[in-house]
Protein backbone atom coordinates (compact mmCIF):
# COMPACT_ATOMS: atom_id res chain seq x y z
CA UNK A 1 0.00 0.00 0.00
CA UNK A 2 1.43 3.63 -1.47
CA UNK A 3 0.64 6.75 0.74
CA UNK A 4 1.37 10.31 -0.16
CA UNK A 5 0.48 12.61 2.77
CA UNK A 6 0.23 16.06 3.03
CA UNK A 7 1.10 17.92 6.27
CA UNK A 8 0.48 21.72 6.53
CA UNK A 9 -1.08 22.34 10.15
CA UNK A 10 1.23 25.38 11.37
CA UNK A 11 4.40 27.01 9.15
CA UNK A 12 5.66 23.59 8.15
CA UNK A 13 4.64 22.56 4.33
CA UNK A 14 5.66 18.40 4.22
CA UNK A 15 4.84 15.80 2.01
CA UNK A 16 5.75 12.11 2.43
CA UNK A 17 5.39 8.90 0.44
CA UNK A 18 5.34 6.11 2.04
CA UNK A 19 5.00 2.16 1.43
CA UNK A 20 3.37 -0.31 3.71
CA UNK A 21 3.19 -3.91 3.66
CA UNK A 22 1.97 -5.82 6.81
CA UNK A 23 4.74 -4.97 9.57
CA UNK A 24 7.18 -3.38 7.26
CA UNK A 25 7.41 0.27 6.87
CA UNK A 26 9.33 1.84 4.40
CA UNK A 27 9.76 6.00 3.84
CA UNK A 28 10.42 6.51 0.37
CA UNK A 29 10.37 10.52 0.22
CA UNK A 30 10.29 13.08 3.35
CA UNK A 31 10.37 16.75 2.34
CA UNK A 32 10.42 19.68 4.90
CA UNK A 33 9.79 23.05 3.84
CA UNK A 34 10.26 24.97 7.24
CA UNK A 35 9.05 28.73 6.80
CA UNK A 36 10.96 28.92 10.28
CA UNK A 37 13.67 31.54 9.05
CA UNK A 38 10.75 33.80 7.80
CA UNK A 39 8.74 33.88 10.78
CA UNK A 40 11.96 33.95 12.97
CA UNK A 41 12.37 38.08 12.11
CA UNK A 42 8.98 38.47 13.20
CA UNK A 43 9.31 36.84 16.46
CA UNK A 44 6.06 34.26 15.66
CA UNK A 45 4.16 32.69 12.97
CA UNK A 46 2.17 34.96 11.01
CA UNK A 47 -1.07 33.45 9.56
CA UNK A 48 -1.04 35.20 6.61
CA UNK A 49 2.13 34.66 5.50
CA UNK A 50 2.34 31.09 6.79
CA UNK A 51 -0.61 29.96 4.06
CA UNK A 52 0.53 32.21 1.10
CA UNK A 53 4.06 30.42 2.07
CA UNK A 54 2.09 27.57 1.86
CA UNK A 55 0.43 27.77 -1.61
CA UNK A 56 3.91 28.83 -3.05
CA UNK A 57 5.67 25.95 -1.76
CA UNK A 58 3.41 22.82 -2.06
CA UNK A 59 3.06 21.96 -5.93
CA UNK A 60 6.59 21.73 -6.46
CA UNK A 61 7.08 19.82 -3.33
CA UNK A 62 4.70 17.50 -4.14
CA UNK A 63 6.16 17.15 -8.06
CA UNK A 64 9.35 16.93 -6.35
CA UNK A 65 8.53 14.16 -4.05
CA UNK A 66 6.43 12.19 -6.78
CA UNK A 67 8.99 12.56 -9.42
CA UNK A 68 8.54 10.89 -13.05
CA UNK A 69 5.95 8.05 -11.74
CA UNK A 70 3.79 11.25 -10.52
CA UNK A 71 0.35 9.41 -8.78
CA UNK A 72 0.45 6.14 -10.60
CA UNK A 73 0.45 3.24 -8.06
CA UNK A 74 -0.53 5.62 -5.23
CA UNK A 75 -2.70 4.03 -3.49
CA UNK A 76 -4.06 6.36 -0.57
CA UNK A 77 -4.19 10.03 -0.32
CA UNK A 78 -3.50 11.38 3.62
CA UNK A 79 -4.06 15.07 4.76
CA UNK A 80 -4.06 16.39 8.44
CA UNK A 81 -6.95 18.14 8.68
CA UNK A 82 -6.56 19.47 12.57
CA UNK A 83 -5.31 20.14 14.92
CA UNK A 84 -3.89 23.72 13.87
CA UNK A 85 -4.07 27.20 12.35
CA UNK A 86 -6.89 26.90 10.45
CA UNK A 87 -5.66 29.11 8.04
CA UNK A 88 -2.29 26.85 7.67
CA UNK A 89 -4.71 23.66 7.69
CA UNK A 90 -6.79 25.03 4.62
CA UNK A 91 -3.96 24.96 2.09
CA UNK A 92 -3.14 21.25 2.70
CA UNK A 93 -6.46 19.95 2.95
CA UNK A 94 -7.51 22.16 0.00
CA UNK A 95 -4.12 20.06 -2.31
CA UNK A 96 -5.24 16.85 -1.24
CA UNK A 97 -8.71 16.86 -1.48
CA UNK A 98 -8.35 17.83 -5.02
CA UNK A 99 -5.54 15.34 -6.00
CA UNK A 100 -7.48 12.45 -4.58
CA UNK A 101 -10.89 13.56 -5.96
CA UNK A 102 -9.55 13.88 -9.74
CA UNK A 103 -7.30 10.86 -9.01
CA UNK A 104 -10.02 8.36 -7.89
CA UNK A 105 -7.97 7.59 -5.01
CA UNK A 106 -9.65 7.57 -1.06
CA UNK A 107 -8.50 10.38 0.88
CA UNK A 108 -7.61 9.79 4.76
CA UNK A 109 -8.32 12.39 7.24
CA UNK A 110 -5.42 12.25 9.93
CA UNK A 111 -5.27 14.18 13.17
CA UNK A 112 -1.82 15.42 13.71
CA UNK A 113 -1.36 14.74 17.11
CA UNK A 114 -1.86 11.06 15.66
CA UNK A 115 0.90 11.86 13.87
CA UNK A 116 2.87 12.66 16.47
CA UNK A 117 2.23 9.30 18.05
CA UNK A 118 2.93 7.06 15.14
CA UNK A 119 6.31 8.80 14.42
CA UNK A 120 7.96 6.15 17.35
CA UNK A 121 6.16 3.73 15.07
CA UNK A 122 8.53 5.07 11.79
CA UNK A 123 11.81 5.32 14.08
CA UNK A 124 11.30 1.98 16.08
CA UNK A 125 10.91 -0.71 13.96
CA UNK A 126 10.39 -3.17 16.44
CA UNK A 127 6.71 -1.12 17.26
CA UNK A 128 6.04 -1.94 13.46
CA UNK A 129 6.84 -4.95 14.03
CA UNK A 130 4.88 -6.38 16.84
CA UNK A 131 2.71 -3.42 18.04
CA UNK A 132 0.56 -5.94 20.41
CA UNK A 133 3.33 -7.05 22.02
CA UNK A 134 3.45 -2.72 23.09
CA UNK A 135 -0.23 -1.97 23.49
CA UNK A 136 -1.64 -0.54 25.86
CA UNK A 137 0.80 2.21 25.66
CA UNK A 138 1.35 5.41 27.75
CA UNK A 139 2.10 8.44 25.59
CA UNK A 140 3.29 11.85 26.89
CA UNK A 141 2.81 14.09 23.98
CA UNK A 142 4.28 17.55 24.38
CA UNK A 143 4.76 20.13 22.02
CA UNK A 144 4.45 24.29 21.38
CA UNK A 145 0.71 23.93 21.54
CA UNK A 146 0.12 20.44 23.44
CA UNK A 147 0.80 18.78 26.74
CA UNK A 148 -1.32 15.38 26.90
CA UNK A 149 -0.85 11.88 28.62
CA UNK A 150 -3.19 9.79 25.92
CA UNK A 151 -3.74 5.78 26.54
CA UNK A 152 -3.41 4.37 23.27
CA UNK A 153 -5.20 1.09 24.04
CA UNK A 154 -5.29 -0.25 20.39
CA UNK A 155 -4.31 1.27 16.58
CA UNK A 156 -6.77 4.50 16.50
CA UNK A 157 -7.86 4.10 20.03
CA UNK A 158 -6.83 6.77 22.54
CA UNK A 159 -8.32 7.99 25.47
CA UNK A 160 -6.62 11.17 26.76
CA UNK A 161 -6.04 11.23 30.74
CA UNK A 162 -4.96 14.46 31.24
CA UNK A 163 -3.65 17.46 29.48
CA UNK A 164 -2.50 20.92 30.45
CA UNK A 165 -5.16 23.35 32.12
CA UNK A 166 -3.48 26.82 30.39
CA UNK A 167 -0.20 26.50 28.49
CA UNK A 168 1.55 23.61 26.96
CA UNK A 169 5.01 22.63 27.61
CA UNK A 170 6.74 23.81 24.85
CA UNK A 171 4.81 27.44 25.44
CA UNK A 172 6.04 27.38 28.53
CA UNK A 173 9.85 27.00 27.07
CA UNK A 174 9.07 30.00 24.52
CA UNK A 175 7.65 31.98 27.10
CA UNK A 176 10.70 31.93 29.41
CA UNK A 177 12.77 32.34 26.63
CA UNK A 178 10.77 35.88 25.93
CA UNK A 179 11.00 36.41 29.28
CA UNK A 180 15.12 36.29 29.54
CA UNK A 181 15.25 37.65 25.63
CA UNK A 182 16.63 34.61 24.60
CA UNK A 183 14.94 34.61 21.17
CA UNK A 184 12.60 32.31 19.19
CA UNK A 185 11.80 29.21 19.57
CA UNK A 186 12.10 29.00 23.08
CA UNK A 187 12.59 25.42 23.63
CA UNK A 188 16.22 24.35 21.48
CA UNK A 189 18.08 27.99 23.30
CA UNK A 190 16.85 27.19 26.91
CA UNK A 191 17.30 23.88 27.18
CA UNK A 192 20.99 24.58 25.98
CA UNK A 193 21.56 27.06 28.42
CA UNK A 194 20.16 24.86 31.18
CA UNK A 195 22.80 22.20 30.49
CA UNK A 196 25.57 24.64 32.25
CA UNK A 197 23.25 25.92 34.69
CA UNK A 198 22.44 24.62 38.31
CA UNK A 199 19.28 22.65 38.50
CA UNK A 200 18.85 23.91 42.38
CA UNK A 201 19.91 27.45 41.94
CA UNK A 202 15.52 28.54 42.06
CA UNK A 203 12.88 26.77 43.64
CA UNK A 204 10.65 27.04 41.18
CA UNK A 205 7.19 25.45 41.94
CA UNK A 206 5.96 21.78 40.39
CA UNK A 207 2.78 22.97 39.47
CA UNK A 208 -0.30 20.00 40.45
CA UNK A 209 2.74 17.43 40.74
CA UNK A 210 0.67 16.23 43.76
CA UNK A 211 -2.75 16.45 42.78
CA UNK A 212 -4.75 13.23 42.01
CA UNK A 213 -5.22 13.69 38.30
CA UNK A 214 -2.83 13.60 35.23
CA UNK A 215 -3.40 17.36 34.21
CA UNK A 216 -0.75 19.84 33.99
CA UNK A 217 -0.65 23.45 34.55
CA UNK A 218 2.35 25.50 33.34
CA UNK A 219 1.56 29.17 33.18
CA UNK A 220 2.30 29.79 37.09
CA UNK A 221 5.48 28.16 36.48
CA UNK A 222 6.12 30.82 33.74
CA UNK A 223 5.22 33.47 36.29
CA UNK A 224 7.25 31.77 38.84
CA UNK A 225 10.37 32.52 36.72
CA UNK A 226 8.81 36.40 35.95
CA UNK A 227 8.86 36.80 40.04
CA UNK A 228 12.24 35.63 40.26
CA UNK A 229 13.18 38.23 37.76
CA UNK A 230 11.36 41.10 39.00
CA UNK A 231 13.62 40.92 42.60
CA UNK A 232 16.94 40.81 41.11
CA UNK A 233 18.48 44.33 39.88
CA UNK A 234 21.04 42.70 37.62
CA UNK A 235 20.80 39.54 35.88
CA UNK A 236 24.23 37.71 34.87
CA UNK A 237 25.09 35.22 32.35
CA UNK A 238 25.28 32.11 34.85
CA UNK A 239 21.74 33.58 36.90
CA UNK A 240 20.17 32.86 33.52
CA UNK A 241 21.77 29.63 32.79
CA UNK A 242 20.56 28.91 36.44
CA UNK A 243 17.05 30.10 35.82
CA UNK A 244 16.97 27.61 32.73
CA UNK A 245 18.03 24.87 34.50
CA UNK A 246 15.76 25.50 37.64
CA UNK A 247 12.83 25.83 35.07
CA UNK A 248 13.09 22.94 33.40
CA UNK A 249 14.11 20.87 36.06
CA UNK A 250 10.84 21.66 37.71
CA UNK A 251 8.84 21.18 34.65
CA UNK A 252 10.52 17.68 33.73
CA UNK A 253 9.94 16.43 37.31
CA UNK A 254 6.08 16.99 37.11
CA UNK A 255 5.45 15.28 33.19
CA UNK A 256 7.85 12.51 33.85
CA UNK A 257 6.11 12.07 37.99
CA UNK A 258 2.61 11.52 36.03
CA UNK A 259 3.72 9.90 33.16
CA UNK A 260 5.39 7.17 35.18
CA UNK A 261 2.20 7.37 38.02
CA UNK A 262 -0.33 7.06 34.67
CA UNK A 263 1.58 3.84 33.49
CA UNK A 264 1.53 2.07 36.67
CA UNK A 265 -2.21 2.89 37.41
CA UNK A 266 -3.15 1.72 33.74
CA UNK A 267 -1.12 -1.02 33.88
CA UNK A 268 0.26 -0.25 29.74
CA UNK A 269 3.04 -2.23 28.29
CA UNK A 270 5.35 0.51 26.86
CA UNK A 271 5.55 4.66 27.75
CA UNK A 272 6.49 6.42 24.86
CA UNK A 273 7.22 10.06 24.07
CA UNK A 274 5.82 12.46 21.20
CA UNK A 275 5.65 15.72 20.21
CA UNK A 276 8.19 18.49 19.66
CA UNK A 277 9.51 18.48 23.00
CA UNK A 278 10.38 14.87 22.41
CA UNK A 279 13.94 16.29 21.44
CA UNK A 280 14.65 17.53 24.76
CA UNK A 281 17.60 15.06 25.75
CA UNK A 282 17.26 15.45 29.33
CA UNK A 283 13.64 14.45 29.14
CA UNK A 284 14.33 11.58 27.52
CA UNK A 285 17.33 10.70 29.50
CA UNK A 286 14.47 11.03 33.00
CA UNK A 287 11.99 8.84 31.08
CA UNK A 288 14.20 6.32 29.88
CA UNK A 289 15.45 6.14 33.23
CA UNK A 290 12.72 6.13 35.27
CA UNK A 291 10.67 4.26 32.78
CA UNK A 292 13.23 0.90 33.26
CA UNK A 293 12.76 1.06 36.79
CA UNK A 294 9.20 -0.20 36.66
CA UNK A 295 10.24 -2.13 34.18
CA UNK A 296 8.99 -0.89 30.78
CA UNK A 297 10.31 -0.16 27.35
CA UNK A 298 10.65 3.12 26.60
CA UNK A 299 9.99 4.62 22.73
CA UNK A 300 11.15 8.01 21.54
CA UNK A 301 10.93 9.53 18.30
CA UNK A 302 13.99 10.17 15.91
CA UNK A 303 15.21 13.84 16.41
CA UNK A 304 14.13 13.86 12.44
CA UNK A 305 10.59 13.22 13.77
CA UNK A 306 9.77 15.19 16.23
CA UNK A 307 8.98 18.31 14.54
CA UNK A 308 6.21 18.41 12.20
CA UNK A 309 6.35 16.05 9.11
CA UNK A 310 4.41 14.11 6.61
CA UNK A 311 6.11 10.96 7.27
CA UNK A 312 4.39 10.32 10.70
CA UNK A 313 1.13 12.36 8.92
CA UNK A 314 1.92 8.85 6.52
CA UNK A 315 1.97 6.22 9.09
CA UNK A 316 -1.04 7.19 10.77
CA UNK A 317 -3.05 6.68 7.64
CA UNK A 318 -1.29 3.30 7.08
CA UNK A 319 -2.68 2.19 10.38
CA UNK A 320 -6.37 3.47 9.86
CA UNK A 321 -6.93 1.97 6.43
CA UNK A 322 -5.20 -1.43 7.63
CA UNK A 323 -7.48 -1.34 10.78
CA UNK A 324 -10.19 0.08 9.07
CA UNK A 325 -11.25 3.05 11.09
CA UNK A 326 -13.28 3.80 7.98
CA UNK A 327 -14.46 7.16 9.94
CA UNK A 328 -11.49 8.55 8.54
CA UNK A 329 -11.17 7.35 4.88
CA UNK A 330 -13.48 9.09 2.61
CA UNK A 331 -14.39 8.70 -1.26
CA UNK A 332 -15.75 10.29 -4.23
CA UNK A 333 -17.49 13.74 -3.52
CA UNK A 334 -17.89 12.93 0.19
CA UNK A 335 -14.05 14.03 -0.06
CA UNK A 336 -15.50 17.12 -0.28
CA UNK A 337 -17.19 17.63 3.27
CA UNK A 338 -13.78 17.65 4.82
CA UNK A 339 -13.54 20.47 6.38
CA UNK A 340 -10.53 22.06 8.58
CA UNK A 341 -11.15 20.93 12.22
CA UNK A 342 -8.71 23.60 14.10
CA UNK A 343 -9.29 22.22 17.90
CA UNK A 344 -9.77 18.51 16.91
CA UNK A 345 -9.34 16.27 20.13
CA UNK A 346 -7.45 13.15 19.96
CA UNK A 347 -10.14 10.12 20.20
CA UNK A 348 -12.89 12.75 20.00
CA UNK A 349 -15.52 10.53 17.95
CA UNK A 350 -16.69 13.16 15.29
CA UNK A 351 -20.18 12.79 14.35
CA UNK A 352 -19.67 13.61 10.92
CA UNK A 353 -16.50 14.63 9.33
CA UNK B 1 -12.49 53.43 32.60
CA UNK B 2 -12.65 51.67 36.32
CA UNK B 3 -9.61 50.92 37.36
CA UNK B 4 -9.33 47.96 40.03
CA UNK B 5 -5.97 46.59 42.55
CA UNK B 6 -6.16 42.65 42.76
CA UNK B 7 -4.12 41.41 45.81
CA UNK B 8 -4.53 37.92 45.09
CA UNK B 9 -5.62 35.00 42.02
CA UNK B 10 -9.25 34.92 43.52
CA UNK B 11 -9.42 38.83 43.38
CA UNK B 12 -8.64 39.04 39.38
CA UNK B 13 -11.14 35.98 38.61
CA UNK B 14 -13.70 38.07 40.92
CA UNK B 15 -13.67 41.20 38.80
CA UNK B 16 -13.58 38.95 35.53
CA UNK B 17 -16.60 37.29 37.19
CA UNK B 18 -18.19 40.70 37.53
CA UNK B 19 -17.68 41.48 34.24
CA UNK B 20 -19.18 38.83 32.10
CA UNK B 21 -22.15 39.81 34.19
CA UNK B 22 -22.53 42.65 32.22
CA UNK B 23 -22.02 41.71 28.76
CA UNK B 24 -25.50 40.81 26.84
CA UNK B 25 -23.44 39.18 23.57
CA UNK B 26 -21.36 41.24 20.53
CA UNK B 27 -18.59 42.22 22.52
CA UNK B 28 -15.09 42.13 21.32
CA UNK B 29 -13.25 42.34 24.82
CA UNK B 30 -9.01 43.72 23.71
CA UNK B 31 -6.79 42.33 26.96
CA UNK B 32 -3.33 44.01 27.15
CA UNK B 33 -0.32 42.92 29.51
CA UNK B 34 2.66 41.70 29.40
CA UNK B 35 3.68 37.65 30.10
CA UNK B 36 2.14 36.60 33.79
CA UNK B 37 -0.28 39.58 33.89
CA UNK B 38 -3.09 37.79 34.72
CA UNK B 39 -4.57 37.88 30.88
CA UNK B 40 -5.20 33.82 31.13
CA UNK B 41 -6.53 33.62 34.75
CA UNK B 42 -8.86 36.52 33.93
CA UNK B 43 -10.23 35.22 30.54
CA UNK B 44 -10.39 31.54 32.45
CA UNK B 45 -12.73 33.25 34.97
CA UNK B 46 -14.98 35.30 32.78
CA UNK B 47 -15.66 32.20 30.79
CA UNK B 48 -16.64 30.15 33.08
CA UNK B 49 -18.83 32.96 34.78
CA UNK B 50 -20.32 33.11 31.03
CA UNK B 51 -20.87 29.36 30.93
CA UNK B 52 -18.28 27.92 29.41
CA UNK B 53 -17.97 24.24 30.72
CA UNK B 54 -14.91 23.15 29.09
CA UNK B 55 -11.62 23.82 30.56
CA UNK B 56 -10.60 26.73 28.42
CA UNK B 57 -6.68 26.59 27.86
CA UNK B 58 -4.42 28.33 25.78
CA UNK B 59 -4.69 29.22 22.33
CA UNK B 60 -1.06 30.57 21.62
CA UNK B 61 0.03 27.83 19.70
CA UNK B 62 -3.24 27.62 17.47
CA UNK B 63 -4.15 31.47 17.94
CA UNK B 64 -7.95 30.61 18.22
CA UNK B 65 -10.15 28.73 20.09
CA UNK B 66 -14.29 28.57 19.87
CA UNK B 67 -16.56 27.48 22.96
CA UNK B 68 -19.41 26.71 23.05
CA UNK B 69 -21.59 28.78 25.89
CA UNK B 70 -24.61 26.76 27.64
CA UNK B 71 -27.17 29.35 27.83
CA UNK B 72 -29.02 27.43 30.67
CA UNK B 73 -26.21 27.22 33.00
CA UNK B 74 -25.14 30.88 33.13
CA UNK B 75 -29.10 31.60 33.63
CA UNK B 76 -28.84 29.20 37.25
CA UNK B 77 -25.46 30.79 38.20
CA UNK B 78 -26.67 33.70 37.91
CA UNK B 79 -30.23 33.29 39.63
CA UNK B 80 -28.35 31.37 42.42
CA UNK B 81 -26.51 34.29 43.34
CA UNK B 82 -29.74 36.31 43.39
CA UNK B 83 -28.91 39.09 40.44
CA UNK B 84 -30.52 39.13 37.46
CA UNK B 85 -28.08 38.73 34.22
CA UNK B 86 -28.29 40.06 30.88
CA UNK B 87 -27.18 36.72 29.89
CA UNK B 88 -30.77 35.56 30.84
CA UNK B 89 -31.94 35.60 27.23
CA UNK B 90 -29.72 32.44 27.17
CA UNK B 91 -29.04 33.65 23.77
CA UNK B 92 -25.35 33.80 23.37
CA UNK B 93 -24.21 30.27 22.41
CA UNK B 94 -19.73 31.22 21.83
CA UNK B 95 -17.26 32.05 23.28
CA UNK B 96 -14.19 33.16 20.84
CA UNK B 97 -10.74 32.75 22.78
CA UNK B 98 -7.52 34.17 20.82
CA UNK B 99 -4.10 34.83 21.67
CA UNK B 100 -2.14 37.14 19.13
CA UNK B 101 1.17 36.36 21.69
CA UNK B 102 2.75 34.81 17.89
CA UNK B 103 1.73 37.92 15.88
CA UNK B 104 4.21 40.52 14.57
CA UNK B 105 1.79 43.15 15.20
CA UNK B 106 0.83 43.75 11.71
CA UNK B 107 -2.34 42.19 11.31
CA UNK B 108 -5.98 43.24 11.74
CA UNK B 109 -8.84 40.92 12.78
CA UNK B 110 -9.88 39.79 9.31
CA UNK B 111 -6.13 39.02 8.51
CA UNK B 112 -6.43 36.24 11.65
CA UNK B 113 -9.54 34.46 10.24
CA UNK B 114 -11.76 36.30 12.56
CA UNK B 115 -14.32 37.90 9.86
CA UNK B 116 -16.65 35.32 10.40
CA UNK B 117 -17.03 35.96 14.46
CA UNK B 118 -17.11 39.41 14.63
CA UNK B 119 -20.54 41.46 15.51
CA UNK B 120 -22.96 38.51 16.27
CA UNK B 121 -25.02 38.92 19.11
CA UNK B 122 -24.54 35.65 20.22
CA UNK B 123 -20.59 35.43 20.52
CA UNK B 124 -18.37 37.06 23.28
CA UNK B 125 -14.72 37.50 21.62
CA UNK B 126 -11.68 38.30 23.98
CA UNK B 127 -8.32 38.84 22.45
CA UNK B 128 -5.26 38.47 24.55
CA UNK B 129 -2.36 40.66 23.26
CA UNK B 130 -4.80 42.59 21.57
CA UNK B 131 -1.97 45.45 21.77
CA UNK B 132 -0.95 43.29 18.72
CA UNK B 133 -3.19 43.78 16.47
CA UNK B 134 -4.15 47.20 14.29
CA UNK B 135 -7.32 48.63 13.80
CA UNK B 136 -9.51 47.45 16.68
CA UNK B 137 -12.92 47.59 16.71
CA UNK B 138 -13.83 51.41 18.66
CA UNK B 139 -16.74 49.19 20.29
CA UNK B 140 -13.83 47.19 21.78
CA UNK B 141 -13.65 46.96 25.89
CA UNK B 142 -10.33 47.17 26.61
CA UNK B 143 -8.84 45.33 29.60
CA UNK B 144 -4.95 46.10 30.75
CA UNK B 145 -3.57 44.35 33.08
CA UNK B 146 0.01 44.87 34.68
CA UNK B 147 2.11 43.68 37.62
CA UNK B 148 2.78 45.47 40.35
CA UNK B 149 4.09 43.32 42.99
CA UNK B 150 4.14 39.53 43.58
CA UNK B 151 0.82 38.37 43.40
CA UNK B 152 -1.01 42.40 43.27
CA UNK B 153 -2.09 43.24 39.83
CA UNK B 154 -3.62 46.72 38.12
CA UNK B 155 -6.66 46.02 35.88
CA UNK B 156 -8.13 48.57 34.09
CA UNK B 157 -11.33 48.75 31.81
CA UNK B 158 -12.64 51.12 29.24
Amino acid sequence: MKILAIESSCDETAIALLEGHGQILQLKKNAIYSQIDIHKKYGGVIPEVAARKHTETIIPLIDNTLGKSKLKNIDYVAVTSGPGLVTSLILGMATAKALAFANHLPLVSVNHLEGHIYSNWLSNSSLARNSQKYLPALILLVSGGHSELILMTSHGQYQILGQTLDDAAGEAYDKVAKLLHLGYPGGPIVSSLATEGNTQAYNFPRPMIDKENYDFSFSGLKTAVLYTLEKKKKISKKDIKDICASFQAALIEVLVKKTIKAAKVYKVKSIMLAGGVAANQVLKNTLLKQSREIGLPFFYPDLKYTGDNAAMIAVAAYYNVRFKNNNYILKDKNIFDLEPQANWRLGQNKSKI
Amino acid sequence: MREYQANNQAATEKIATELAKELKGGEFLALSGNLGAGKTVFVKALAKALGVKENITSPTFVLMKVYDISPLKSRQKTKAEGKFSKLDGGKVDKFVHIDCYRLSGQEDLFEIGLGDYLNYNNIIVAIEWADKLVNLPATAIKIHMELLGEDKRKISIA
